[in-house]
This record gives C-alpha cells, sequence and structure tokens, in this order.
C-alpha cells in the first residue's frame, strides 16, 4: 500500500512539473504565435488583393452558406472605397486531405491572385498547384462567362499534369465561394469598415 | 574524451537509422525533401538531448515500476515545447513538418536511448549519447532526403529557397512516392551492412551486428562469419 502510495505519488509529480513547464512556455508563445499566423494571414491577402490601405484580416464580412458554414470575405479598401475582397476557401475533395486556398477578386469582378494556404499533395505531383504555371491562369479572368473547371471537363483550365484531382479540388473550391459570392455580392460591397 | 566516443559511437556504430534500424515511420515519411529531413533531424535532437538528460537525471528519483509512463510523460512534455517554440520562431517548417512533430512523442529511437542508456549512465554520457544519436539520425534523414530529392524531384532544397536544380535529370517520381522511401532506405541499409561485412572480413573478425538488430535472415551478414 505504502509502495503504490509512493509510485503514485511520484508520477502526480512528474505530471505536475510537466504541466508547470508547459503553461509557462505556452505563456511565452502564445504571443508569437498569434503574431506569425497574423503575419502568414496578411502575406496571403497581400498576394491576392488589389492596392489597399485599410486592414483586411480584421475588416471582413461573414456570409453563411446553406450548411450555415460561414464565409469570411476580407474587404480591400484604397482610400475609403471598396477595392476588392479575398475569401479563404477549403476544398475535402484533395487527393490526400484539405487543401486550403485564398482568392482575391477585384472591385470589377475579376481574379486578382490565388494561393495555396495549406495542402498535402503528393510532393512533384499534387504539390505543384503551389507553383505559378498552375496558379498565374487565374488572375485577370472574370468570375462571370469563365467556366471554373479544368479542360478535361470543358472548363477554361489547364490542369497540372497527372494531377487532376488536386486541380481539380481547387477549381471546385473557387467556384464555391464564387457562388457565395454572386449571391451576396452587394452586401460585399456596402459593407462599412 | 569518452564524451567525444559516445558521440562518434552515436553517428556511426550505433546510427539510429541504419544500425539500430529504429524511428523508421519518421525517416520514412518525412525524407521527401532536404530540408524537411533536417527540421525533422533537428527537432528530433532536441528532444533526444532534453529527454535524455531529463531521464538520467531523475534515473534514481523513479521507480522501474513507473518508469515507463515518466519517460513518456517527460518527453511528450519536450516534444510540446519544441511544437510550441517552431510554430512561434519557425512557423513556414512548422507548417512544413506538421503532424510529424508530435509524433516524435513515439519515437522509437527517443525512448529506446531513455531506457537502454540515459537511465543508467550519468547525465554528462547521456547528454554525449543524446548529440551522438540526433546527429546520426540528422545526417542519416539528410543522406536518404537528398537521394529521394535528387532522384525524384531533380532539385536539393537545404533551406527555404537555398538550394539547386539538378539539370539534365529527368526525375523519376517513384522517388518522393512512399515505394521510393522504402526502397532507397533497403538500397542503404544492404550497402552500409556490405561495407560493414568487408571491413570485418578485412579485420579477420565476424561481422557482428547490434545485439538488438535481429537480422538472422539477412544474407549479407552470413557472408561475414
Amino acid at each position: 500500500m505504502k509502495e503504490l502510495a509512493r509510485l503514485v505519488g511520484i508520477l502526480t509529480l512528474c505530471c505536475l512539473i510537466a504541466g508547470l513547464l508547459l503553461s509557462w512556455v505556452n505563456s511565452v508563445t502564445s504571443a508569437p504565435i498569434a503574431e506569425a499566423a497574423r503575419a502568414e494571414q496578411l502575406a496571403a491577402l497581400k498576394a491576392v488583393l488589389p492596392e489597399y490601405d485599410n486592414q483586411p484580416d480584421i475588416d471582413i464580412v461573414s456570409i453563411p452558406d446553406e450548411s450555415g458554414t460561414p464565409w469570411i470575405f476580407h474587404i480591400a479598401r484604397k482610400s475609403g472605397a471598396y477595392a476588392g475582397c479575398a475569401f479563404k476557401a477549403v476544398s475535402s475533395q484533395g487527393y490526400a486531405g484539405d487543401i486550403a486556398i485564398m482568392v482575391g477578386i477585384t472591385a470589377d469582378g475579376t481574379v486578382q491572385g490565388v494561393e495555396v494556404l495549406a495542402q498535402k499533395e503528393t510532393p512533384g505531383l499534387g504539390a505543384r498547384i503551389t507553383e505559378p504555371a498552375f496558379r498565374s491562369q487565374f488572375a485577370g479572368k472574370p468570375i462571370e462567362g469563365t467556366i471554373w473547371k479544368v479542360r478535361k471537363e470543358q472548363g477554361n483550365f489547364d490542369q497540372v499534369t497527372a494531377a487532376t484531382i488536386s486541380s481539380r479540388a481547387v477549381l471546385e473550391a473557387m467556384d464555391r465561394g464564387f457562388n457565395i459570392y454572386r449571391l451576396k455580392e452587394s452586401t460585399i460591397r456596402e459593407s462599412k469598415p | 574524451m569518452q564524451f567525444m566516443r559516445e558521440i562518434v559511437r552515436g553517428i556511426f556504430k550505433d546510427n539510429p537509422i541504419f544500425r539500430l534500424v529504429l524511428g523508421m515511420c519518421p525517416t520514412l515519411a518525412v525524407t521527401t525533401k532536404v530540408e524537411n529531413g533536417l527540421g525533422m533531424g533537428l527537432a528530433a535532437t532536441f528532444v533526444l538531448i532534453g529527454s535524455n538528460l531529463a531521464v538520467s537525471a531523475l534515473r534514481n528519483v523513479i521507480p522501474s515500476k513507473v518508469r515507463l509512463p515518466c519517460y513518456i510523460v517527460i518527453i511528450a512534455t519536450f516534444v510540446t515545447i519544441v511544437d510550441l517554440l517552431m510554430n512561434a520562431f519557425a512557423h513556414e517548417l512548422h507548417k512544413n513538418l506538421g503532424i510529424f512533430i508530435p509524433l516524435i512523442v513515439v519515437n522509437c529511437i527517443i525512448l529506446a536511448r531513455a531506457e537502454a542508456f540515459a537511465s543508467k549512465q550519468n547525465v554528462w554520457l547521456s547528454i554525449a549519447d543524446a548529440i551522438g544519436i540526433g546527429i546520426g539520425f540528422t545526417l542519416s534523414l539528410v543522406l536518404i532526403s537528398a537521394i529521394r530529392e535528387i532522384g525524384g524531384a531533380g532539385t536539393l532544397t537545404i533551406w527555404g529557397s537555398f538550394g539547386w536544380t539538378i539539370s539534365g535529370l529527368n526525375p523519376a517520381l517513384i522517388f518522393i512516392l512512399a515505394p521510393g522511401g522504402f526502397v532507397t532506405l533497403g538500397c542503404l541499409l544492404a550497402g552500409m551492412n556490405h561495407v560493414q561485412t568487408i571491413l570485418a572480413r578485412r579485420a579477420g573478425k565476424p561481422f557482428q551486428p547490434p545485439l538488438d538488430f535481429d537480422c538472422r535472415h539477412c544474407t549479407i551478414c552470413r557472408f561475414g562469419s
């Protein structure tokens, strides 16, 4: 019995010290982690949005889709006037897990740029969706009148060679975002900072 | 002097990948890019040093009946610290290594060194062992990932955008995919054993695989005895 108490005591002490140590490290690193995450989001926004002088990471409009999932639209403003918006879209139809992208739209309804935020596709195949060769074909395309599909499905875009599934997932995520944008364009445009 | 000897032993004689054949899961999973192999190796080295130090310092305090849960708590603590620090100060790398960092907890190299070495030796030698094994692990990962990256993608990325593209090469994608990992690792292991056998024969001694390395079924070893 005494032996058991000693074992339990030591194990408890061990966990207690570990817990204290971790809570201290967490308190030290939580601010830099939040800062790094914000810098990362701002860098992605800067890459896909037209020129802006506001803070698009906090100037947002949240629009729920049919299933109630909120879509966050980041608004870019230049001297107070609406300059464009960007949304983050996640596709679950990637080859290896979810693909998260950030899509920027200008005020006249054309795509400004697309960034891949997170993906776990096969290196050298599906992972090439992150390369400019694939992403640059979206810039300057108007949302209306463009078929947001890969060429294999009679769309307007080249798929990455031997990675149709990954390419299709990116376009599928973009298309869903554009549908929300079409429905709520006025809400986004008329939003106030 | 013995400090240096322990370090060198960890790199060659007890190389965790090629001699002890431990930690195969992260070895096969992360070695698609030199950058990832290097990051994983360095993170594991940090955890190894921390856990070896703590286990060795507490070796007379922890009763043997609860030693494994204690070791796991210690290792998990250091892994979480690495995870948090990396997320805060090396955000890009943390994004690349992602799920592999928490998996260091179950990396058998670290538990094996705590159990087989740090729980029996003093703090000083345990740190030497951790550094040696860590360097051995890192170098092995870099070697495997260099072969796989050059063969599979035709590039060699040391860090971020610093690296080379090898021209005139037609990359075979299989190197980067999972089967390529097994093939590369198998060929390297066979090659290392072959070299060992030749060296042992020259010295007139039979080739002795490490005691915890069961390769009775490996024909290369039989040539030496």
